[in-house]
């Protein structure tokens, strides 16, 4: 009896951990973020997003201004939040505020197929295409949906939906 | 009829564990002729071959076969072999390339194939798994993946040094 008992908490706790696995894994996930690239979206400390991770459905219906995960192109174990601010076949000028550069308010670049433009909404404190150059969509691990900011006492438990707040210029 | 109920429920319960394993470890047809004569070595053979999934950036060595994600649609999934991990430099016909770091070198051992030769070096977010045998057609079993690992891409810098200095 006892044998029995044990031998189907364990197919039960494995079928759990499995489910639990596979939801996190291509459905949705819930995380902190930390860092100064997405302020005012997301505060530095204390914010944790709702990612929706889906793969083929975000591919499908990528936007520019999308707020999107993304691994880093130069250290894959590190995943980053930044919102697309390009897309393929978009041109693109690359950083006119850089001072190092003296061509840097007349260099472009034209974002190739399957790849995209990334920058932080703090432009000032953020690593990005700018530094790192247009990033292939497979790095792309998913969409930040909403997120919960637990300092903010306004709302219940600081919660908002990240929305898509690109705006398209008017004739 | 509650009999088969019963035995469906249970098949559908089962269904995230077999997922979870499949990510693990999986089964994957190979397509094309860019990893000739390793894999596919004549037009009759499609060979099929068991991925390691799992971390697959990690402990990755030169001439490993990988599975990876294409830069340009990554719907499209390729076959290659790495040639050069970060920091190596790769010689290629004109010139030598620093691959950069958190990327890597990917090559077809064909001499025609689509790989960084064309599209420059991949980073390793792209990687999905790593070919470790293959499984069918019996005939191929104990195949040495290594036996033809492709040029001889990575520039000796020792000697490049030694160069520089006798200059």
């Amino acid at each position: 009896m006892s044998l029995k008992l044990a031998r189907s908490t364990f197919t039960t706790g494995l079928k759990c951990f499995c489910l639990l696995h596979e939801i996190h894994r291509n459905v949705y996930e819930f995380t902190e973020t930390a860092g100064e690239s997405m302020i005012p979206t997301l505060s530095p400390q204390n914010d944790y997003v709702h990612v929706y991770k889906n793969l083929p459905h975000i591919l499908k219906n990528l936007k520019i201004g999308d707020c999107v995960v993304l691994m880093k192109p130069n250290d894959s174990d590190s995943r980053v939040c930044k919102r697309i601010t390009g897309m393929p076949d978009d041109i693109i000028l690359v950083d006119p505020s850089n001072e190092n550069n003296p061509n840097a308010t007349n260099e472009y670049i034209r974002v190739p197929k399957g790849h995209v433009w990334v920058t932080g909404d703090n432009l000032s404190m953020s690593l990005d295409s700018r530094s790192y150059n247009v990033v292939s969509m497979g790095l792309i691990v998913g969409k930040v949906i909403a997120a919960n900011n637990l300092n903010d006492k306004k709302r219940w438990l600081g919660f908002r939906f990240i929305e898509n707040n690109y705006l398209k210029e008017e004739n | 009829m509650k009999r088969y109920t019963k035995l469906v429920l249970l098949t559908i319960s089962w269904l995230p564990v077999a997922m979870t394993t499949a990510e693990l470890v999986n089964i994957s047809k190979i397509n094309g002729k860019s990893m000739r004569p390793t894999l596919n070595p004549s037009d009759k053979d499609t060979d099929w071959v068991i991925l390691k999934l799992f971390r697959p950036a990690k402990n990755l060595q030169r001439n490993d076969i990988i599975l990876f994600k294409s830069p340009f649609d990554p719907k499209i999934l390729f076959c290659k072999r790495v040639k050069g991990l970060d920091k190596d430099l790769i010689r290629l016909e004109h010139e030598n390339i620093r691959v950069p770091r958190g990327h890597i070198w990917v090559e077809g051992d064909n001499v025609h194939s689509v790989d960084s030769r064309t599209f420059g070096p991949i980073s390793k977010g792209l990687i999905l798994g790593k070919v470790k045998c293959i499984v069918w057609p019996p005939r191929r079993w104990g195949t040495d993946l290594n036996k033809w690992a492709g040029r001889d891409a990575m520039v000796n810098e020792d000697d490049k040094m030694h160069f520089i200095d006798s200059e």
